[in-house]
């Protein structure tokens, strides 16, 4: 009788994780002339952007040039004041954050804002079941990312007791578990040490093969941004100032100016 | 045609009240993000206050019996005292709680107030009579216009004159108005937290004292849970007002005070005591449609 | 793949079910006993004043865990739900009174004037019906931000109230309605509070609670993870209201009578600050909080009735049994806002074994792109 009822509390339901879209190889996330204004602040200005299924884009730009201010647009937390957002071919924008997250947009925040209340892997469950997953689908696929970020054995730790780097962690594992057809990341290796970088760049790197999907990448240290990426965007002032590879990116004399022009160094930690 | 100017001065008058109650409320969420339940006992022991202590049936008056500055004055005092005895006492500990903690710590110290009444002076309802001259009507003839409608109103102009004035020309206005806007910026760039958030309190602490003379004067009878339902329709103004907006609180206030006269007066006669049913199904429709409110407030919503 | 948990095959899992049913259900179960415990012990003690008063507090904690299911998920306050008290129990007085009892006041339609009721489908239905009008109300009100929300559900209260205190043809009006079958003791009440808290469990552990939870957690990353908080939040706030309305269902058979006016504030104040003192964000909280609170006001009421010291007769005048709770609850919010229980459920005393929720040993699924993917890498150089 428990058991019966034990196992009512999560369905089997095969095939339920197929409602969360993986994205196919033709997928695109597309931004046409997004503008936003904040009370007269264009802090986005016209920028267009394309990225494909399997490629982790680079989206950089000195503080306050926009780029949080992009995604949350690209993820529905932002009316844009002009200008389209387009997922696979249909146009998304001004559909709300969860609708988006629905139909296979997953993001980080800069803040982190885990569901610091919950263990670890609840904050993976819940956005699983987000998703539109059933309870043991969701638990299933929670301890199987949690095991590829080689974080199982925090799996029932309290989101609040995480120290700052793990935080982060859990944030991205929170937004794969969307099992995201694109997966956004604003600045996941701020405050992490030399090493958690590059542990955590070799993540981002499996992460559209493994997961099938693509990431954008907000980064400002540029070991990440440059061993990550495959195609790199730039915008300064919420202008686009330059795209390419991270080859051209960094000769690129423009995003040297725009670099140096706000701040002394090229990165930030 | 008189019908309706008397309709409009008592859509105003009730108005009147309700917006200096939410005002009271408003403030106070403004620089703490506490909606205070406890307002409306602010209110209520202003009213007590008039009177002697004493379990009694019969009020005999205290305050209530001196000559009127002198018991406007006290009034406000004690009012004020009140209400800075609960910022420190309850609210100080609790400053970086978040709003539901201090939402119910509110809801708490209401019932502690209360009850404090009921052990002080009794439970039963006590009549008492301030400026009884206040409810003789205007000379003038068709309409029934009491004084004190008038009082109510011109005081209510007076002190929103007074607070606009304060908010926008004195430093500690302009203080309350940043710490408002966006608290912990504020106090990065030196508004002193504590010193804002006292003289809120004070403030609504005035607002409740007026409120609490005028109320009484106008129903004569002192109960310990009588600031409850001004409180509940000053709530409510705050919310239909949009919630941190001090010219929306004062717009509620007025919104709720004319649809209660007004349905009072368009219902018919076998649904008046329904009256209020009217006015909150309204509100939940005007929240339905808007639901931030009539005034939107940028410094309400959180940054992504 | 294989990992640790694959191991012991089918005999391992059939050993396993058992362990996995309890630990599964721990917190509900643990909960259930205690508080037949102490039915059982007042039940030996023989003592029937004590036994209603601890009907009375079964009672209440069927609501507090009707609040809790909204307030303790969503992290919502409100201060409405003696809206859906009132609503189950007059609906269950139209229902149960006797057709002569009825045909004195009331003016009710010839399908509830004519006919009496059998007692436990009308108690569901009355609940029912409490659970309806917090549909209706629930969907302007869960668009609104937490604060708002927690106001406007004073407001739907407010409206109920006169409406109900003027609709003398079904309510008797301001009047007290007499002459409700009285059948609730220690027993129903508790049979009701096992109920509440198992169905209280199972939603917190559903899909529904966890979206639910994540959102009180963090509004903007709930959002962003799919979850529709407005309705996930009206799915609790129903399921609450139900509770509710089987607690006024439950009050009015325990009583036997009903009137608008006791449901109010103090009522509202009560459970909540059972549910506050307790621990709002844990099912153990709930229960916590009714035994404390409803330990202190049997202690205070015997003390406003004057207790006997020896020659003197200690006594504490009118209003002071408000003033405790009321202090008592400021006193913990302010030193300890998460309640006595801290928001979190009686721990499993067993170590780790037998965790619900994770068995990736269990069938997988071909869809899922992890899987897809990591099969990928593993076959990687
Ligand atoms: N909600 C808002 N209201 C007003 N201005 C805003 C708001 N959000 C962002 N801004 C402004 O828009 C500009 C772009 O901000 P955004 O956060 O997008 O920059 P960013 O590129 O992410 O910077 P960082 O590297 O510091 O994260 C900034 O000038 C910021 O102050
Ligand atoms: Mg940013």
């Amino acid at each position: 009788m428990m058991e019966r009822l034990a196992r009512r509390l999560r369905p089997a339901r095969p095939g339920a994780a197929a409602l969360a879209v993986a994205g196919t190889p033709e997928d695109t996330l597309e931004a046409f002339d997004v503008t936003v204004h904040f009370e007269g602040l264009a802090a986005v200005d016209g920028v267009s952007i394309s990225m494909r299924n399997g490629e982790v884009f680079g989206l950089i730009g000195p503080n306050g040039a926009g780029k949080t201010t992009l995604v949350n647009v690209l993820t529905g937390f932002q009316r844009p004041t002009r200008g389209r957002v387009v997922l696979g071919g249909e146009d998304v924008t001004g559909l709300s954050a969860h609708e988006l997250g629905r139909r296979g947009l997953a993001r980080t925040f800069q803040a982190v804002r885990l569901f610091r209340d919950m263990p670890v892997i609840e904050n993976l469950e819940a956005a699983a079941v987000g998703t539109g997953l059933g309870r043991r689908e969701a638990a299933r696929r929670a301890s199987r990312i949690l095991a590829w970020m080689r974080f199982a054995h925090r799996a029932d730790d309290w989101a609040d007791t995480l120290p700052y780097g793990e935080e982060r962690r859990v944030g991205i594992g929170r937004a794969l578990a969307m099992a995201p057809r694109f997966v956004l990341l604003d600045e996941p290796a701020a405050g992490l040490s030399d090493a958690e970088c590059d542990e955590l760049m070799g993540l981002i790197a499996e992460i559209p093969h493994v997961f099938g999907c693509g990431v954008l990448l907000i980064e400002h240290n540029m070991r990440v941004i440059m061993g990550a990426c495959h195609r790199i965007h730039v915008i300064e002032s919420g202008r686009t100032v330059a795209e390419g590879s991270p080859e051209e990116i960094q000769v690129n004399p423009d995003v040297l100016r725009a670099y140096l022009g706000t701040r002394s160094g090229d990165a930030r930690g | 045609m008189t019908g309706l100017v008397q309709n409009a001065i008592d859509a105003l008058a009730l108005g009147s009240l309700y917006a200096l109650t939410a005002l009271g409320i408003g403030l106070i969420f403004g620089v703490m993000r506490l909606i205070n339940f406890a307002h409306g006992d602010l209110i209520m022991i202003g009213g007590y206050a008039l009177i002697v202590p004493s379990s009694a049936a019969a009020a005999v008056a205290f305050i209530g019996a001196w000559p009127a500055p002198a018991m406007v004055a006290a009034i406000v005092f004690i009012v004020m005292l009140f209400a800075l005895a609960c910022e420190r006492l309850a609210f100080r500990p609790l400053r970086r709680a978040n709003p539901s903690v201090l939402l119910i710590t509110s809801f708490a110290l209401s019932f502690f107030l209360e009850h404090l009444v009921v052990m002080i002076y009794g439970g039963r309802v006590k009549a008492v009579s301030i400026w009884p001259e206040l409810l003789e009507a205007l000379p003038i003839s068709g309409v029934r216009i009491p004084y004190l409608q008038i009082v109510t109103i011109g005081v209510t102009i007076g002190l929103l004159v007074l607070l606009v004035l304060f908010l926008k020309r004195t430093p500690m206005g302009i203080q309350m108005r940043a710490a408002s806007e966006d608290f912990s910026t504020a106090r990065l760039l030196g508004v002193r937290g504590n010193r804002v958030i006292a003289v809120a309190f004070a403030i609504s602490g005035l607002l409740a004292a007026v409120v609490s003379l005028l109320y009484v004067s106008q129903v004569g009878a002192l109960t310990y849970s009588m600031g409850i339902p001004l409180v509940l329709f000053a709530f409510v103004a705050t919310v239909v007002g949009g919630m941190g907006s001090l010219t929306g609180a004062v717009l509620g206030g007025f919104v709720v005070g004319i649809a209660s006269v007004t349905l009072q007066v368009a219902l018919p006669v076998a649904m008046r005591p329904d009256r209020d049913v009217f006015v909150y199904g309204l509100i939940l429709l005007i929240l339905l449609m808007r639901p931030s409110g009539l005034v939107k407030v940028k410094s309400i919503e959180e940054k992504v | 793949m294989a990992g640790p948990d694959t191991e012991g095959g089918p005999a391992g899992l059939v050993w396993r079910l058992p362990v996995v049913g309890l630990r599964a259900f721990w917190t509900p179960i643990v909960l259930s006993l205690g508080v037949l415990v102490i039915v059982l012990a007042v039940w030996a003690s023989g003592d029937t004043v004590l036994a209603l008063a601890v009907t009375a507090a079964l009672i209440r904690a069927v609501m507090v865990i009707g609040l809790y299911i909204f307030i303790g998920n969503s992290g919502v306050l409100a201060f409405g739900h003696a809206t859906f008290m009132m609503v189950g129990a007059y609906g269950v007085a139209w229902l149960t009174l006797r057709p002569f009892n009825k045909s004195f006041a009331l003016q009710l339609p010839e399908f509830l004037a004519a006919h009496q009721y059998p007692l436990l489908p009308s108690a569901i239905a009355a609940a029912l019906l409490a659970a309806i009008v917090a549909f209706v109300v629930g969907i302007p009100i869960m668009r609104l931000s937490g604060i708002a929300a927690a106001i406007a559900t004073l407001a739907v209260l407010g409206m109920f109230k006169t409406f109900y205190s003027n609709w003398s043809e079904w309510t008797l009006g301001a009047a007290t309605m007499p002459g409700i079958p009285i059948y609730v003791d220690m027993w129903i009440a508790l049979a009701w509070v096992v109920v509440a808290l198992f169905v209280a469990y199972i939603y917190q552990r559903s899909k529904y609670g966890l979206a639910l939870r994540a959102s009180r957690e963090d509004e903007f990353a709930a959002r962003a993870a799919g979850i529709n908080i407005p309705r996930q939040r009206l799915i609790a706030f129903v399921l609450s209201a139900f509770f509710m309305g089987i607690g006024g269902v439950l009050e009015a058979h325990y009583l036997g009578t009903i009137a608008v006016k006791n449901f109010w504030l103090t009522i509202t104040f009560i459970l909540l600050a059972m549910l506050i003192v307790g621990g709002q964000r844990s099912l153990s909280g709930a229960i916590v909080g009714v035994v404390v609170i409803s330990t202190l006001i049997e202690i205070l009421n015997s003390l406003e009735a004057g207790m006997n010291v020896g020659v003197a007769v200690l006594s504490v005048p009118i209003g002071a049994q408000e003033l405790t709770i009321a202090g008592l609850m400021i006193i913990i919010l302010v030193f300890r806002p998460d309640g006595i229980m801290g928001g979190r459920e009686v721990p499993w005393p067993f170590g780790k074994a037998g965790r619900i929720v994770r068995d990736p040993g269990a069938v997988e699924s071909e869809h899922d792109p992890l899987r897809r993917g990591l099969a990928q890498r593993d076959s990687a150089p």
